[in-house]
């Protein structure tokens, strides 16, 4: 059939120059460039003491389009292996009871850290003038959002799913009670939120997530495995794929910063205070999930430690930013220190203060006393005897009428809050590096665990005003508090929390806990 | 035993805030519990566990009598106090400016705050004034951040030291 002169034409022009039939991503972002938006004038809503560049390029070069395609296939992945096959194999029952109730830490911890850094990585969108920085960070906004309801979902998938959900469901009620709250909300919330928005992607980006969700997001899968929990790999692994692109934007930040002669004055110094920061509350409390919250170990934590953070990050990832004149902070050896005992140091006090947590605990095994004094020799003489002693005053039954609290306050060893931190600490009775100072300021008694800390508060004392748990309770009688701070479970009177996870054994009510009569006192005021 | 979202305080307090009928009223009440209360620099403890829900309360009256009184163009440029918001803004911004001490930068910082932190200050004026001061404050803090070993630290911020072991 014969075609118009027309269609002719048409297809002649056609077979020199072909229709696109697809884009490659990097002509779509070399095409991006060519906008030529003008940020360099946009003056950000948040204080910074540096000045980001504003031809800064950006690694993963990831345009909208493709990011949601390409997230779109790992949430179906993630969705499709917990709804599907996790859940007819009846996965969340075979996990171990102990590691359950670790999961009800790190799912609910980690979703506030999620939570934050979406505000953060939205203040780093502000504070950039590069049109290729600010797409970094935008694709960083969005994989927070997704882990967010990461978080949320494993959370509500162990409940719904598994065993024991009491603490699964509804753990930030808790929050004003538990001493492991304030702590967490001073790295994942404070830290990544509030002051220097630069030092903020310090403490998320290079700190944070180069740093410390190595241990935390891939180690936390290894152990999830060992203990039965097919769920948390499936979910944590999924998060983690996207870390490496916050990873990439916090050298970047520091990439854009680097020429300006703000950062040869204060960037190492904003890096010394963020990893203390984040090491100080996820160096104990890490180590203490992995090993007190598992029957079956992986690696002592102080092994995991000096491979990830020591070694991985400390050395070669902050000596590849060498050149930019970053050191590695000079708190990282004192850190190394806290590696060894700090979890062991935490889980004692934790233990004692089991009621106002909102998941249980269980004491070591004699057959997981073995494993800790062949991996960390001097443990059974410290923290060995004073288990023993604890299970045969019967801490774990609620006719015992015996808190563990009681022997610190027997024995004389007063715990203390550290007030940069919120870390709690018992100076007369630890392996760790813990020291105790105290000082007071117009009439105010403050308590620190470290001179690094001490000095973060002499430098900047109104960031550190939170209260702790010994200050707002001081005088009130603990079962009171519990009920007051929502810790018991639906029939409003059974703790959320308990002292071991044995399935017959019996629950621990509010009763228990007020005919023992304890009361809460703050050890400033003895002092 | 009253519990700490139901004490005697948060009621005292609460009919006291019901009493205020006019903004001037309102900003004289904030501010002087501010400067009683608030900050690191308050000597005052008694309403400790208080003071932050109480102020919260008292800046909700304020609001809503600002709402009432100030026309549109006040509402935006007007500090409660009636003086212009900007011109006050460039009081606290020309104290910074000459200032080389991070002690004082943080003190002009602070009153900054406890003086204008909305309702008192329109946001508008306030945070760009905020960032501004925080950016100064923050660099003088951070320069030779290790210069002094704690101990001159601690005489230069001017603590009693309580117990160090």
């Amino acid at each position: 059939m014969a075609i118009s002169t027309a269609t002719k034409a048409a297809t002649d022009a056609l077979a020199v120059n072909r229709a696109p039939v697809s884009v490659g991503a990097q002509e779509v972002h070399r095409w991006m460039q060519s906008f030529t938006w003008d940020f360099d004038k946009n003056r950000t809503k948040y204080s910074t003491k540096y000045k980001m560049a504003n031809d800064t390029k950006e690694q993963f070069k990831l345009i909208a389009k493709e990011y949601a395609r390409m997230e779109s296939v790992k949430d179906e992945r993630q969705f499709g292996s917990l709804q599907d096959v996790l859940t007819r194999v009846d996965a969340a029952n075979r996990v171990h009871p102990k590691w359950n109730e670790s999961m009800k830490v790190i799912s609910n911890f980690l979703e506030v850290g999620e939570y934050n850094a979406i505000a953060a990585t939205g203040m780093l969108w502000d504070s950039a003038t590069a049109p290729e920085q600010k797409n970094g960070y935008l694709g960083q906004v969005l994989d927070e959002i997704r882990h967010t309801n990461q978080c949320g979902y494993i959370n509500y998938y162990f409940a719904k799913q598994g065993q024991d959900a009491a603490g699964h469901n509804d753990a930030r009620r808790t929050r004003a009670i538990g001493p492991l709250w304030k702590g967490m909300k001073r790295v994942f919330s404070d830290g990544f939120i509030s002051g220097d928005a630069v030092e903020c992607s310090i403490n998320l980006q290079l700190v944070g997530e180069a740093c410390f969700t190595n241990p935390l997001i891939v180690a936390v899968t290894e152990w999830a495995s060992a203990n039965g929990d097919e769920m948390t790999p499936t979910v944590f692994l999924s998060i983690e794929t996207d870390e490496l692109r916050h990873m990439a934007n916090g050298y970047q930040t520091v990439v854009s910063i680097a020429n300006d002669e703000a950062a040869s004055k204060y960037l190492n110094t904003d890096l010394n205070n963020a990893f203390w920061t984040q090491q100080k509350y996820f160096t104990p409390v890490l180590g203490m999930m992995f090993e007190y919250g598992s029957h079956f170990k992986v690696e002592p934590w102080v092994k995991t430690w000096n491979r990830w953070v020591y070694e991985d990050w400390g050395g070669i990832w902050i000596g590849r930013l060498g050149k930019y004149g970053v050191e590695s902070p000079a708190s990282l050896r004192d850190a190394k220190k806290d590696a060894y005992w700090a979890h062991h140091d935490l889980f004692l006090i934790a233990y004692a203060l089991w009621p106002t947590g909102f998941f249980r605990l269980t004491l070591p095994t004699a057959e997981e006393a073995e494993w800790y004094e062949a991996n960390y020799p001097g443990w059974y003489d410290m923290y060995g005897k004073v288990y023993e002693e604890w299970r045969a005053r019967g801490c774990e039954d609620p006719d015992s009428g015996f808190l563990p609290l009681q022997w610190f306050i027997e024995n004389n060893h007063p715990i203390y809050i550290d007030r940069v931190s919120q870390v709690p600490f018992c100076p007369s009775y630890c392996k760790g590096a813990s020291t105790l100072r105290v000082l007071e300021f117009n009439g105010k008694k403050h308590s620190f665990s470290d001179p690094w800390g001490e000095r973060m508060w002499l430098s900047e004392p109104e960031r550190y005003e939170c209260q702790n748990i010994f200050e707002q309770y001081e005088g009130r009688e603990l079962s009171e508090v519990i009920a007051e701070g929502h810790g018991l479970r639906s029939d409003g009177k059974t703790l959320i929390s308990q002292p071991h996870t044995n399935k017959n054994g019996r629950l621990w009510t509010l009763d228990d806990i007020k005919k023992i009569g304890c009361v809460f006192s703050d050890p400033l005021k003895a002092l | 035993m009253p519990n700490i979202h139901d004490n005697p305080n948060r009621t005292e307090w609460t009919n006291k805030i019901a009493a205020l009928k006019t903004v001037a009223e309102g900003h004289a009440f904030l501010t002087n519990f501010r400067a009683q209360h608030v900050s690191v620099f308050r000597t005052d403890f008694s309403l400790e566990l208080d003071w932050l829900w109480i102020e919260n309360k008292i800046e909700e009256k304020v609001a809503l009598l600002k709402h009432a009184e100030f026309n549109d163009a006040q509402f935006l440029n007007n500090c409660t106090c009636g003086r212009n918001a900007q011109q006050v803004a460039n009081e606290a911004l020309a104290k910074m400016e000459a200032c080389t001490n991070m002690y004082e930068a943080e003190r002009i910082h602070i009153e900054f705050r406890l003086a204008c932190k909305p309702p008192i200050m329109p946001v508008n004026v306030f945070l760009d004034t905020d960032r501004q001061l925080g950016t100064k404050l923050m660099e003088l803090r951070n320069t030779d951040y290790y210069a002094l070993p704690l101990e001159e630290l601690r005489k230069v911020r001017g603590v009693r030291v309580v117990t160090l072991q």
